[in-house]
C-alpha cells in the first residue's frame, strides 16, 4: 500500500511543489488548503505524514497542530512544518508543539525528501 | 555585532535573501544591478506583503514583467509556460515568492529584536501604475538582473 502524505498549505504553488517532490516515490498525495480542512482530511485519510504550513487563513498551522496533538486518534501522525519565518521565536514555538521536523521556505525538494525519508519509508516507483 | 533596523541594513539583508529565494526555488541567478525606477510600460505583475510591528511598519513589493511572471510560475510548478492556463496560478506563485522574501525579512527583524506580523500576499496587475509612499515613509528599490529580465524589489518602511 502506498505511503499517504497530506500537504496542508493555502498556496496551491507550495502544494504543487510538495506533490512534485514526492512524485518519484510510491506515495499517495492528499491536499488541504487550511488547518480546518487539514484536520478533517487527516481524520478521514489517516496519512502517514503531514507537511503543514504555518501561516494560513481560517485555521493556521500552529492551531491545527495543537488540535492534532489533542486528538488521541491523530496525535501519532508525524508532522513536518513549513514556515517562511526562520526567526528564533518562531522556530522555538514550533519545536515546543512536538513537530518531527521543520523546513524554512525557500526550500529545495531534495531537502523535503531528505527530512521525510527520516520519518517514513519512501520507495521509488517502479520504472 | 548587533544590527539595527535601518534602511541600509534592510537593503543588505534583502539583497542576500532575494538572491537565495530565487536560487533555491527557481534555480535563477539574480544579480544586483544599478538602481532604476519601476518601468511604466508593458504589463506588470506586482506581489505585495505588508508587515507591521511596534516600532515600524511597511510594505514589500516585487515587480516583474507579465511574461517573466509566467516563466517564474512555470519553473516553480515544474510545467511549461504554455501549460499555465490562467492568471490565478501566476498570481499564486508571485504571491508566494513575495511571502518568502518578506518572511525572511520578518525573521531577520525578529532576530534583531523587532517583532512584526505579516499580511497575506496581494497582487497588482496592470500596464501603467506607480506606487507612491505615504509621507514619512522611506522607500528603496533593489534591482536584480535575472537573465534578460529585471526584477525590482521595492520596500516602503516607516521606522518609529
Amino acid at each position: 500500500m502506498a505511503t499517504k502524505v497530506l500537504s496542508v498549505d493555502d498556496s496551491r504553488t507550495i502544494r504543487m511543489i510538495v506533490g512534485k517532490a514526492f512524485r518519484p516515490y510510491d506515495c499517495q498525495m492528499v491536499e488541504a488548503c487550511n488547518g480546518e480542512e487539514g484536520l478533517a482530511t487527516a481524520a478521514r485519510e489517516k496519512p502517514d505524514l503531514i507537511i503543514l504550513d504555518v501561516t494560513m487563513p481560517v485555521m493556521d498551522g500552529v492551531t491545527m497542530l495543537t488540535k492534532l496533538k489533542e486528538d488521541a486518534t491523530l496525535k501519532s501522525i508525524p508532522v513536518i512544518m513549513l514556515t517562511a519565518e526562520s526567526g528564533r521565536d518562531n522556530v522555538l514555538q514550533i519545536a515546543k508543539l512536538g513537530v518531527r521536523d521543520y523546513l524554512v521556505k525557500p526550500f529545495k525538494e531534495d531537502q523535503l525528501i531528505e527530512k521525510a525519508g527520516k520519518i517514513i519509508t519512501l520507495q521509488k516507483k517502479a520504472a | 555585532m548587533t544590527q539595527t533596523l535601518d534602511l541600509a541594513n534592510v537593503r543588505e539583508f534583502l539583497t542576500r535573501h532575494f538572491i537565495d529565494v530565487f536560487d533555491t526555488m527557481l534555480s535563477i541567478k539574480a544579480i544586483p544591478a544599478a538602481k532604476t525606477e519601476v518601468p511604466h510600460h508593458g504589463e506588470r505583475v506586482s506581489g505585495s506583503v505588508g508587515f507591521a510591528g511596534e516600532n515600524m511598519n511597511g510594505v514589500l513589493y516585487i515587480h516583474v514583467s507579465a511574461p517573466f511572471a509566467k516563466q517564474v510560475a512555470a519553473t516553480m510548478m515544474g510545467v511549461t509556460p504554455e501549460e499555465i492556463s490562467n492568471d490565478h496560478e501566476v498570481n499564486d506563485v508571485i504571491g508566494e515568492v513575495s511571502n518568502m522574501v518578506t518572511g525572511g525579512l520578518k525573521s531577520w527583524m525578529c532576530d534583531i529584536g523587532t517583532e512584526c506580523a505579516m499580511s497575506t500576499p496581494a497582487i497588482i496587475r496592470g500596464n501603467s501604475f506607480s506606487i507612491e509612499p505615504m509621507e514619512d515613509v522611506q522607500r528603496d528599490l533593489l534591482v536584480f538582473d535575472c537573465g534578460t529580465e529585471k526584477v525590482i524589489v521595492e520596500i516602503h518602511i516607516k521606522i518609529n
